[in-house]
């Protein structure tokens, strides 16, 4: 439990730092018409520094708990990295291709459904998807090679 | 304006057409409202084509009936899958999830949608009686007014939340730094994008939600050992009635709730303060506090309420001056329609 608080409260920290940094180079001043455009991030980004500090801090000083025990974490890391892999595949295969492959892969492996079901399922959602956000709503998603085929 | 004006304007509203028009709207709004990523703006924004083939009444008729149905759609997904569709709608996840987990989603979901309706008819009332009076008010409004609200507001959540509250205003800051990202509208630099084009616009308010309650959601339900089901809910005709019967013990609640959305709403300061803050009151006022966050239905009565009578509020300056208060861009286009339709040749 404390080095998650401490693991977390770095984390922020550290992101902190690099809004300082960006804003330091947008000036964190009073320009001619107000304030620059890294006040405001600035000042917020100190502040939260310096809150990250003091929970570093305090619980540097608190006795240590577990924060998840391994049998349980597993299962919570089957479910995140096939998520975390379908998102960074998303970048170049687009939207749909990605979620087809992510629901395919993860029934299959995790839900032990049986492949007509998996196969139905896996192309029928991200279609159904595709349908009411290209087509009907016109909200337009991340397309890949496959998209760029098929001429959208 | 005399009574008899708005006899005329109840007889130009219910027709059997603009009647129908109403629950088309309505069911459509709920629609889009369930749908994650889609919120009431966008479903306005989307319809607004087709209610230039109608006559303008109708037309104003089904938008505000598209954006109550999809407000309503937002507390169904806070309350059943702990994913607010919208910001007003945080604050009844709060106990409406704790509810729905207990096999009470049913009661929640009434208490949801009658707190809806009694916070938007107290408004509409107040509204009605008192429009000219209150715009003025709603005009004077300026840039202090409006950080004292939210200054309120973002002091409420330190003394609402329950650990740390240290953690909590790291917390707030982080997401006034998501907030910061992209083009700085004062001075048009690029903020923190870092060369990446997708940052520009900075970070939606859905994606930001869907990554901290849904996303969270599901690893929690994992790490307990259950599988994720969202939750069953039965609704039956007698668990609305049931409900019914325990609210009107609420009435300070409602009563509550619905000033501060009114009072939250019909100036720039918006639902989401209004719901924020009303519950908070409520938890401050209520005789069993530590049962707030756990499945209280007065937890849910009273973000509802406020965040409804707060919504309708916001018509008022729209259509009496013509001046679209929103916060989200398909809002405005809305709020545009509104503004021109009725403008402010209508009330004086």
């Amino acid at each position: 439990m404390r080095a998650a608080e401490i693991i977390t409260a770095s984390v922020l920290g550290l992101l902190g730092g690099l809004v300082i940094a960006d804003s330091l180079r947008l000036g964190i001043g009073w320009g001619t018409d107000g304030p620059k455009s890294g006040f405001f991030p600035f000042w917020l980004a100190l502040i939260m520094v310096v809150c990250c500090a003091i929970i570093c801090f305090q619980e540097s000083r608190r006795a240590t708990g577990t924060f998840v025990e391994r049998e349980k974490f597993k299962p919570v890391l089957k479910v995140l990295w096939p998520a975390v892999l379908a998102v960074g595949l998303m970048e170049w295969l687009g939207l749909y291709v990605a979620a087809a492959l992510y629901l395919g892969f993860y029934m299959r492996w995790v839900g032990r459904h049986s492949w007509s079901l998996v196969i139905v399922l896996s192309l029928g959602v991200p279609l159904a998807t595709f349908l009411i956000f290209e087509q009907w709503f016109l909200v337009p998603m991340p397309k890949g090679p496959l998209e760029a085929w098929l001429g959208y | 304006m005399g009574i008899e004006n708005l006899f005329l304007g109840f007889e130009v509203a219910i027709t059997p057409f603009n009647v129908w028009v109403a629950v088309l709207g309505i069911v459509l709004g709920t629609i889009i409202g369930v749908l994650p990523g889609l919120g009431g703006a966008n479903g306005v924004a989307i319809l607004l084509p087709v209610t230039f083939t109608m006559p303008p009444t109708s037309g104003i008729i089904l938008l505000t009936s598209i954006y109550w149905g999809a407000l309503f759609g937002g507390a169904i997904t806070s309350i059943l899958f702990n994913i607010p569709g919208e910001p007003w709608s945080v604050a009844t996840t709060f106990d409406g999830y704790p509810m729905a987990r207990r096999g009470e989603g049913g009661q929640a979901l009434t208490a949801a949608f009658t707190s809806s309706f009694v916070g938007a008819f107290f408004s509409i009332v107040l509204i009605t009686l008192f429009a000219p009076l209150l715009a003025e008010v709603a005009l004077r409004f300026g840039p202090p007014e409006f950080f004292a609200i939210q200054f309120l507001t973002f002091s409420s959540f330190v003394g609402l939340g329950g650990g740390n509250p240290i953690k909590t205003i790291v917390a707030i800051l982080l997401g006034f730094i998501l907030g910061a990202v992209g083009l700085d509208i004062v001075t048009g630099q690029l903020r923190m994008t870092f060369g990446f084009n997708g940052l520009m616009t900075g970070f939606d308010f859905i994606i930001a939600v869907i990554g901290l309650f849904g996303i969270g959601e599901i690893l929690l339900t994992v790490e307990e050992g259950l599988r994720f089901e969202g939750t069953k809910t039965r609704m039956h005709p007698r668990v609305v009635l049931d409900t019914w019967k325990i609210l009107p013990a609420y009435w300070r609640t409602f009563l509550r709730s619905s000033f501060i959305g009114f009072w939250m709403g019909f100036k720039p300061g918006g639902a989401t303060p209004a719901s924020f803050m009303s519950y908070a009151f409520a938890k401050r006022f209520s005789k069993h506090q530590e049962k707030f966050g756990k499945g209280e239905i007065e937890g849910v009565v009273a973000p509802e309420t406020a965040a409804h009578a707060a919504g309708v509020a916001a018509i008022l300056p729209m259509i009496t001056l013509g001046i679209p208060i929103s916060h989200r861009g398909g809002h405005a286009r809305w709020a545009d329609y509104l503004g021109i339709a009725a403008g402010p040749a209508f009330i004086h």
